[in-house]
């Protein structure tokens, strides 16, 4: 008996000692990060230290590689279309990235509560992204913005002049925001989730102590919701960052290159103009910009972050 | 009383002319889908179409060179479905390790993750299809469905910060209960992420559908193309495009995908436990 | 002496010479299972051909396999420069004037067409040329197109403008684009392809854009050639005689262009475009030749290849890709089926197919081809550069600079000079 007592408490023994190891929490992090780590590892770091490479050379995807150093990097900082490309990036992503969360959120406030007909709108809301990054839908923005499109008509009808949109250098952009801000679907989905995790009772006690509707909104919803509307910033603004579809299809850049998205430039580069190696130094330097906002919007969230106790 | 019944009024009003303000190039899209080339590009900016052209959407199902749409329908619904699951289950994981557990270099691989976003698809294309071909999988689906359950960065995220709100407490009263942190996350934290497990499904199922990129790049046989690819392909600027049997199709690629929201929107709408703080 | 394999008239006593059924010649492995990869860019119409043609291939060649892929313009070459990247192209590929950038991944055909396993007979040396460079033969033609500008005759006639002449210049162009927009408040001419015209052909008779022999060398040194062309285009968007960049921003393809909708009277077309632009149109128009500068100035157009078919180095099966390349080209009921879309087929079996049953505006194209043909100049180099993409995108940027007062036209041709210049050393 002692003897299988013994086995026992044995094979407990080695169980139990290795259900402690597996919930130490260094060991449990690794494990369920695992998938990441593996991929990451698998997937994108060997990639990405090749393009790193690739930015040091000359790279026409069709002989082999020559090392220039950072040839590259230094015409980047004398390419007046590169430098353009930025502050068109950085003006689209200024504006499209507020008007979108503010939209998203609004529209997602308006349908917490349960009304008739609240499926309905969140469709109706909601279905432009799902088809915005597709060829037939970029053709229709294209339609509604041309010279004698819906928009111009419905301008006229109020007694304005049309206006010239994809052939005004300071005006080119504002389809391709509107485009943007259009396509808020997603971002309002992730709202409304958000939204729907503020538990009513904190309301219900609010209003109990007499608050109104903007109170309740700016004491109660937003510091909840702040976690996921840091989230939809940082989301935003790196996609935004990566907008390429719309320019690609729509206006081509131009006019002028006052629709040149860096991304447009770097597939430019890349792929029809066989500087692979050059298309690889601009993509780190916007990495670098990106992740620097990135960044930079990360710090001072924690002033404005709350976080639940 | 009437205040009120002014109140709603006006939401109603604001939504649905707001919203039909946001659907109308939708419909716009899929009345073209009715017409042919001449009256779509003729700026003719109505929603009912001058001729019911039906037979756009039998051009377009047909599909090129004898591969048909209904092939191309399967085809993404397999990657696509399968896409999602493994992103859901990945992400949740990977989520939890970064905001509920405290290692070592935690902070660094979080880092990485968000660097991962900023690197434009372009640049990596090349190296990482290189990869896949030494690897005898491009070809395949592999290359487009294994990256997902490996954790996506956007939705990794996004839990994160959904979890965030979900209370601590909970997991310190399970841990007093004898749980670990294996049985925590797949008897609690997982079950309360529903709502960020639903936008996941329903945003990561469009993404995966609209993908073309990869389906270009890793698909080599007309059959295996997916809807995306085939979209693009009614489309060439130096021959002729059939928009109307591009618009129906496109039209037709609408549906899964909406479908899958308002599936999944009903329980984004009906109550879900918010916090489960019940005894 | 009907043949099993043909399957069509013997009308061409042509089809007795070797090759292009691949079942009586001898002295092949046949029963050796091939499997051939291809791919082509194009839309529905070209794809739904070619794979019919490919059909007909397999089932009169049981022994190969042909495994294609298709895609629009820009996905084939994303995928081709991945193919390139890592050594792996099809076996049979399509390219068009860009292949200079690829000619290191190109297999030379010399090898078979000296073998006879690709038929040359039925076409001539100068169609051949479209598609060699210094002596090597990189594909063969799929069909040969040119440049030319289309209008509508009816339109000048209401406008009271004399239709083209055969030489007629520049200055023509422009008079009959701003007495067109004068009288009849519409475009003179729609969106021409800026780089082309203003500076490839625009530079004069005499020179090329880039040099012929040394693809790091332009072929001319006086940048004040570009001036005109960039001057009248400004002037003519200036008058509304010209699509602004917002107008020219909305055509997306050739049902898109000014011309069909009635509000051009003129365009530039690439002549294997010009039957769908005509049926898009809806109405008669013909094609003239590229103006150029003086009325005695020689003439400035040559032959292109529209697209091609080459063979990749890194392929294991170059002689069934030749052969089918063969079949494609010289097989008369292939060419039925694929009805010259790529453009004029340079065999003249293939030529005779289709004029049976060629539309007007076909016709046109067929006898535009033959005009410039006959009177191509042949110091002129067709041949694209590798750089040629960056360098027309700087151009057209340039342009646009222009056309919204931001620089001269003289500060254009000189700053597209220097840039032109530095890029292709």
């Amino acid at each position: 008996m002692q003897f299988i007592e013994n086995e026992e408490q044995e094979k407990k023994g080695f169980r139990w000692k290795m259900q402690q190891f597996l919930d130490k929490e260094s060991v449990a992090g690794y494990v369920f990060s695992a998938p990441f780590i593996i991929g990451f590892l698998g997937f994108t770091l060997i990639p990405m230290a090749f393009s790193m490479y690739y930015s040091l050379t000359d790279y026409d995807m069709i002989n082999a590689p020559t090392f220039v150093g950072m040839d590259n990097y230094t015409r980047l900082f004398t390419d007046a279309r590169f430098l353009k490309s930025i502050r068109v990036t950085l003006v689209y992503v200024g504006i499209s990235v507020p008007v979108k969360l503010i939209f998203a959120l609004f529209i997602a406030y308006l349908l917490t509560r349960k009304v008739k007909g609240d499926t309905l709108y969140r469709s109706l809301f909601y279905v432009p992204s799902l088809i915005g990054g597709s060829i037939a839908v970029a053709l229709v923005w294209k339609e509604l913005f041309a010279r004698l499109g819906l928009i111009n008509a419905l301008l006229n009808t109020i007694g304005l002049e049309s206006i010239n949109w994809f052939g005004a250098q300071d005006k080119a952009m504002i389809p391709l925001i509107l485009s943007s801000a259009w396509q808020f679907g997603s971002a309002m989905i992730i709202f409304a989730a958000g939204l729907k995790e503020i538990p009513n009772t904190y309301y219900e006690a609010a209003l109990i102590d007499g608050a109104n509707k903007a109170q309740m909104f700016f004491k109660i919803t937003l510091p909840l919701l702040s976690p996921i509307i840091l989230f939809n910033l940082i989301m935003q603004t790196i996609s935004a960052f990566m907008a390429f579809t719309q320019a690609f299809v729509i206006t081509g850049g131009g006019p002028n290159d006052a629709t040149n998205f860096y991304a447009l430039y770097v597939y430019n580069h890349a792929f029809n103009f066989y500087n692979m190696g050059y298309a690889s130094a601009m993509s780190w330097i916007m990495l670098l910009i990106i992740a620097f906002i990135t960044f930079m919007i990360l710090k001072f969230s924690k002033y404005w972050i709350f976080e639940e106790k | 009383m009437n205040k009120k019944k002014i109140k709603t009024f006006f939401y109603h009003a604001f939504l649905i002319s707001f919203g039909f303000i946001m659907i109308y190039p939708v419909l716009w899209m899929i009345t073209g889908s009715l017409r042919n080339n001449a009256e779509i590009l003729s700026g003719n900016m109505s929603l009912i179409p001058e001729n019911w052209r039906w037979e756009n959407f039998a051009n377009g199902w047909r599909g090129f060179g004898g591969v048909g749409f209904g092939t191309f329908f399967k085809n993404s619904f397999v990657i696509t479905t399968v896409s999602t699951i493994g992103t859901v289950v990945s992400s949740a994981c990977v989520a939890y390790a970064f905001s509920r557990i405290r290692f070592f270099g935690r902070n660094v691989l979080f880092v990485a993750m968000l660097l991962t976003m900023m690197l434009p698809g372009q640049v990596i294309l090349i190296p990482q299809y290189i990869i896949y071909n030494q690897l005898g999988l491009v070809g395949t689906r592999i290359p487009l469905v294994l990256p997902h359950f490996f954790g996506q960065a956007f939705f990794i995220y996004q839990m994160m910060q959904f979890m965030v709100s979900i209370p601590r407490d909970l997991d310190e009263s399970a841990y007093m209960d004898g749980c670990n942190k294996y049985t925590i996350f797949s008897k609690i934290i997982f079950p309360l992420l529903k709502p960020s497990i639903i936008t996941t499904i329903i945003i990561q199922f469009y993404w995966k559908w609209d993908d073309f990129m990869g389906p270009l790049i890793y698909l080599n046989k007309p059959e295996s193309y997916t809807v995306s690819i085939a979209l693009k392909l009614f489309a060439d600027a130096g021959s002729t495009t059939d928009y109307g049997a591009m618009f129906a199709m496109s039209t037709l690629s609408l549906i899964p995908v909406f479908l899958i929201f308002l599936f999944f929107n009903k329980y984004l709408i009906d109550g879900i436990s918010t916090t489960g703080l019940k005894g | 002496m009907s043949l099993v394999a043909c399957g069509n008239s013997d009308s061409s006593p042509d089809t007795a010479s070797s090759g292009d059924t691949g079942t009586e010649t001898g002295g092949e492995a046949s029963g050796d299972q091939i499997t051939l990869r291809m791919a082509w860019w194009g839309s529905q119409a070209r794809h739904d051909g070619t794979v019919a043609v490919i059909e007909l291939y397999e089932s009169q060649n049981p022994n190969v396999d042909i495994q294609y892929e298709f895609f629009d313009f820009d996905g084939y070459f994303t995928k081709l420069n991945t193919l390139v990247a890592s050594d792996s192209v099809w076996d049979v590929f399509q390219l068009g004037g860009n292949y200079p950038a690829y000619i290191n991944n190109i297999h030379m055909l010399n090898e078979f067409i000296e073998d006879g396993t690709i038929d040359t007979s039925n076409t001539t040396q100068q169609f051949l040329d479209t598609t060699n460079a210094d002596g090597d033969q990189v594909g063969i033609s799929l069909g040969v197109n040119s440049y030319g500008i289309a209008y509508d005759p009816q339109m000048f006639a209401d406008a009271g403008v004399e239709e083209p002449a055969d030489n007629w210049t520049w200055g023509d162009f422009e008079a009959a684009a701003k007495q067109i927009n004068a009288e009849l408040g519409i475009f003179g001419s729609s969106i021409m392809d800026d780089f082309l015209a203003g500076a490839s052909i625009g530079v004069g008779p005499d020179y090329n854009f880039f040099d012929a022999d040394d693809q790091t060398k332009l072929g001319f040194d006086d940048p004040s050639l570009l001036v005109d062309y960039i001057r009248m285009r400004k002037e003519l968007v200036d008058l509304g005689a010209f699509p602004d960049p917002g107008a020219a921003a909305e055509v997306t393809d050739i049902e898109g262009d000014f011309i069909v909708s009635g509000e051009a009277a003129m365009t530039w077309i690439a002549t294997n475009q010009f039957p769908t632009l005509v049926d898009a149109a809806g109405r008669e128009l013909k094609l003239a030749s590229v103006p150029r500068r003086d009325h005695d100035d020689p003439f400035g157009l040559t032959l292109n290849s529209s697209q091609m078919f080459s063979i990749p180095t890194n392929s294991e099966h170059k002689e069934e890709a030749a052969k089918f390349i063969n079949f494609f080209l010289n097989d008369e009921e292939a060419n039925e089926i694929l009805k010259g879309e790529r453009g004029v087929p340079i065999m003249s079996t293939a030529r005779e197919a289709i004029e049976a049953s060629a539309t007007d505006a076909m016709v046109e194209v067929l006898n535009y081809i033959d005009y410039v043909g006959s009177n191509a100049n042949p110091e002129l180099n067709n041949i694209e550069n590798p750089n040629t993409a960056e360098i027309t995108s700087q151009y057209e940027l340039l342009l646009d600079q222009v056309i919204y007062d931001e620089i001269t036209p003289e500060e254009a041709a000189q700053q597209i000079y220097e840039f032109a210049k530095n890029i292709i050393e």
